[in-house]
């Protein structure tokens, strides 16, 4: 696999020659808030330690049309999915969820739309040089510099960028741009390997996890679940920018004769998410919604798939209006065993 | 794309006939539907405890459980409780309308394992929907099982399901038909009392016997109490569990019961597995 | 704020037998949070603090109780709830007991007069948050941030949140216990953020909020953390018949923005929690506080100033202008 040196000067001529719509993070309201296609008027990415919006938006669409039909008659057809999008600055740890979500969405039966969707994006993550304040991405198996999903990894080394290649299809998208490019010798590869250092030291919260998906069961009925989802408001916040959240709800809307069936994001935190028809909801209180949340990522997704359905970002602790915060809530997991 | 490569995309289906079990606000409907593409229907499989996800375009799908064995020929039936959006919409089909079919999905009940077992079925109210294919089934192959024995009960004789069925059930000599009301009503030959208790007095032996049991959570537990008491080991009971579902094959998230998914590990679950699971009388 | 004062105070509420437990505000995990805790028992109240990191408004902990249905033969809890108020967040008491939304009886207020709150986002760019939980406090007209052992002066015009920049109501409207003296309300400013859309076109206008509505993610923060928000069949939420699509787009997004804010016009306390908590940064508090400028300008009402008084849509005047019906 190759390791090749971007100038930071080409990045307008490097965007523009890549087949494929570009895909980087946007600026709105003076901050990073989510992915969106290129404009053109970028001339670099922006300063951003993360979006606030995971992309995983780009493979999983907020609201995503399952199939067309007219409204009184029975034919019905799928959206085709074709555009080859190419996500540049995702950051290793959003690239490492949509891995493990995946495991998910192909297991026993294929979920064709997360897989197409998946198919044509190209990963061009950016290892980070300065993680935030809450990330912990190294305390469940991620890194700064994890490769885990990703086509190319770039490390920002200042004035350039160094790409390395990790799959056929980062390869394939380097040769698009060869010509901008040049072999990136030992000396920056040694620089690279201080940066990834740097950036681990610079991660200051950590969860332990050993023990905590056998162990999560056994807590059911602990105070701790109480306490910690006390001061819960019921909101999406937390779910909806987890970069692995999953859940979503299958709606039908239909406008004049056109009508659809389409999903859209759902959120175990919210009341009628369990509730059945009948009334009756098998989670009924703030309570039993955490508990359910903390035990999916932390352990049902173990025992399922062997990974922990969180890769560490930060974002629910980050955006939590309530400052509930899930390295603290592990902490009294641990604790509580 | 067809339901062969999307999932997500049902097949289409003509309600042959249906007709109304209970009256009510909450009344059940029946519908025997057929399969409208002629290589899906004599391609589809299920076995009984197996559920589909029927709906209404432009309403939405509910997951409803399959109340027809395989044995009775290549139709499907669904008995549906009016309760909420996509269920009202059902209720408004009539013989000669379309719903739309996925599945089937689940794991179904595991009848072949059962073989040379005697059967004993303990349903309330809608419950019986998925007890219902296990009686056809075992009707229909009766010199593989032991024996079959039916307890039914609903609030009152109008509640209950599957009337017809159980007078003709009664000739049969290898099959125990035992029904019960909660309250006295004028006309009713048969027992009045509750499920649970009925059960109790019945008093069946636990030796050489399966029990499932299907009805409101509240029975359920009541029900799951008795059969200890009457010596029953957990690997001989079984139950189904219902919980909202909008996919129906593992990917939506909201049916988990611990880290179980109603949808696909489910609906049937055998005791020995249900009573460690934290979540699942919720 | 005497700190010694509120936790003795709190240790004599939540010693009593007929109270529940007190809403308050502790330091929070990291940095520059605050979060919400309920304290049960007199030991706990030495967690309490009231700073100028205390945004939260916990007055939506009051309506946002569950009720699950009860075992058989247990009773539901009635004993009383206390909680620690600002000004602003008094007034959406106020406002709850004017709907009887909440029994007067069934609450403790705990009024905290409030010199002005900041905006964690403008902290936070001046003065870069760091992991160690840090201490805000009010020093004279300014505040002081102390980390590390080092205390840093900060000024009150750099970080103060937007609702205190308008603040009008400083100290509690309700209370039973106020905790130390009134402040002295300051010289509000002239809510430009308003004023700058009105002074819009139509065409303008609909642009300005059709990229911020288009941003939304239907995570229904503002909803759920907004003390008047309290509905029990909130219609967003309603699927039979559906009101709001649960589709995010555009047209959806809007259409449930614009319900809120018709739904909380006349009601809005203006305590600014939704625009605090939008994870992607829509401007809610301009869209509630013009049509609180509205209701104010049209009909000189103000909501949640009196326990005692009427809601907004039920205090009819003969002289109440008329001019919007066509």
């Amino acid at each position: 696999m190759s390791a090749m040196l971007l100038n930071k000067d080409k990045w307008p001529e490097f965007v523009g020659k890549l087949s494929g719509k570009v895909w980087v993070p946007k600026v709105e309201e003076g901050e990073a808030i989510r992915f969106g296609p290129l404009s053109g008027e970028e001339s670099k990415l922006p300063e951003y330690c993360n979006t606030r919006v995971p992309p995983k938006e780009i493979v999983f669409p907020e609201t995503e049309t399952l199939y067309c039909f007219q409204a009184d008659e029975h034919e019905m057809t799928a959206p085709e999915i074709d555009e080859r999008k190419i996500i540049i600055g995702i950051r290793p740890c959003d690239a490492r969820a949509m891995k493990i979500v995946e495991k998910l969405f192909r297991w026993d039966v294929d979920d064709p739309y997360y897989l197409k969707h998946r198919e044509l994006v190209t990963l061009v993550g950016l290892a980070c040089n300065a993680p935030g304040l809450n990330c912990f991405c190294t305390s469940v198996g991620g890194g700064p510099a994890s490769t885990e999903g990703l086509d190319i990894i770039m490390f920002d080394l200042e004035d350039r960028y160094l790409l390395e290649t990790i799959t056929e299809k980062g390869e394939a998208l380097l040769k698009e741009v060869e010509g901008l490019l040049e072999e990136a010798g030992q000396d920056v590869l040694a620089q690279k390997e201080k940066l990834i250092e740097a950036a681990e030291n610079k991660i200051s919260r950590s969860v332990d996890t050993e023990g905590i998906a056998e162990g999560l069961p056994g807590l059911w009925e602990d105070p701790l679940w109480k306490r910690v989802s006390a001061s819960c408001l019921g909101c999406g916040t937390c779910t909806y920018l987890c970069p692995t959240c999953h859940c979503f709800d299958i709606q039908d809307e239909t406008e004049g004769f056109e009508a659809r069936r389409y999903r859209t994001w759902d959120s175990c935190m919210f009341e009628e998410y369990t509730r059945h028809a009948s009334g009756h909801n098998p989670r009924p209180t703030r309570r039993e919604r955490t508990r359910n949340r903390i035990n999916h990522k932390y352990s049902y997704y173990v025992d399922k798939f062997d990974l922990i359905a969180c890769v560490g970002c930060g974002r629910c602790i980050n955006y939590c209006p309530v400052n509930i915060d899930i390295v603290e809530i592990l902490r009294q997991v641990k604790e509580a065993l | 794309m067809k339901t062969s490569e999307n999932p997500y995309i049902p097949y289409l289906a003509t309600i042959e006939n249906a007709w109304y079990e209970t009256g009510g606000e909450r009344c059940i409907k029946t519908f025997k539907v057929v399969i409208d593409d002629k290589e899906v229907r004599e391609n589809w499989n299920h076995c009984p405890g197996q559920s589909a996800m029927i709906g209404v375009l432009g309403v939405g799908e509910s997951m409803i459980s399959i109340s027809a064995s395989p044995t009775e020929g290549r139709f499907l039936r669904f008995s549906v409780m009016r309760m909420g959006k996509v269920t009202q919409a059902l209720h408004q089909l009539d013989p000669g309308d379309k719903m739309t079919i996925r599945g089937p999905y689940g794991n179904g009940f595991p009848l072949e394992e059962w073989e040379g077992k005697h059967i004993l079925t303990i349903g309330g109210g809608i419950g019986q929907a998925p007890l219902r294919p296990i009686i056809e089934y075992v009707k229909a192959k009766q010199d593989l099982y032991a024996g079959l024995t039916m307890i039914y009960g609903a609030r009152t004789s109008g509640d209950l399901c599957f009337k017809d069925e159980f007078t003709e059930m009664s000739k049969c000599d290898d099959l125990s038909c035992h029904l019960t009301i909660d309250i006295e009503e004028e006309g009713w030959e048969h027992n009045v009392g509750f499920v649970p208790q009925m059960l109790l007095d019945l008093n069946p032996s636990p030796e050489n016997k399966i029990a499932i049991t299907c009805g409101p959570p509240i029975m359920i537990r009541f029900v799951l109490e008795n059969l200890k008491k009457l010596g029953f080991a957990d690997e001989q009971i079984y139950t189904t569990l219902e919980n909202r579902m909008k996919c129906g094959i593992g990917k939506c998230g909201r049916c988990n019961v611990g880290n179980l998914y109603v949808c696909k590990d489910g609906p049937v679950f055998c005791y020995s597995v249900l009573k460690n699971v934290p979540e699942a009388f919720a | 704020m005497d700190l010694e004062q509120l936790r003795k105070t709190a240790a004599e509420v939540v010693a009593k037998d007929d109270v529940k437990y007190l809403i308050g505000w502790k330091k929070g995990t990291y940095g520059y949070r605050v979060s919400p805790v309920f304290i049960e028992n007199e030991a706990d109240t030495e967690d309490l603090i009231f700073s100028p990191l205390c945004t939260a408004n916990l007055v939506t902990y009051l309506t946002l109780v569950e009720k699950p249905p009860l075992p058989r033969g247990q009773k539901p809890d009635t004993r009383k709830v206390a909680l620690m108020v600002k000004g602003c967040d008094s007034r959406a008491v106020a406002q709850i007991l004017v709907e009887k939304g909440i029994e007067r009886e069934q609450i403790i207020v705990i009024g905290c007069p409030c010199p002005g709150v900041i905006d964690v986002n403008l902290l936070v760019a001046k003065y870069p948050e760091v992991a160690e939980n840090t201490e805000l406090k009010w020093s004279g007209e300014d505040f002081v941030l102390i980390r590390g052992g080092e205390e840093i002066p900060v000024k009150r015009e750099e970080v103060l949140a937007e609702k205190c920049r308008l603040c009008r109501y400083p100290n509690p409207v309700v209370s039973d216990i106020m905790i130390g003296e009134p402040v002295k309300p300051w010289q509000t400013e002239e809510d430009t953020g308003v004023s700058e859309l009105e002074g819009k076109n139509v065409a303008e206008r609909w642009e300005y909020w059709e990229e911020q509505f288009a941003r939304c993610i239907r995570c229904y923060s503002c909803r759920n953390v907004c003390p008047l928000c309290y509905c029990e069949d909130c219609i967003l939420d309603r699927l039979n018949p559906t009101w709001i699509n649960r589709a995010v787009n555009f047209s959806e997004n809007t259409a449930f923005h614009i319900a809120r804010a018709f739904h909380l016009a006349g009601r809005c306390v203006e305590c600014g929690e939704c625009e605090r908590v939008c994870p992607v940064k829509i401007p809610l508090g301009r869209l509630n506080r013009k049509l609180a400028r509205e209701v104010r300008d049209n009909y000189g009402f103000e909501p949640g100033l009196d326990p005692d008084g009427k809601p907004f849509q039920a205090s009819y005047k003969p002289d109440d202008p008329e001019d919007f019906i066509l």
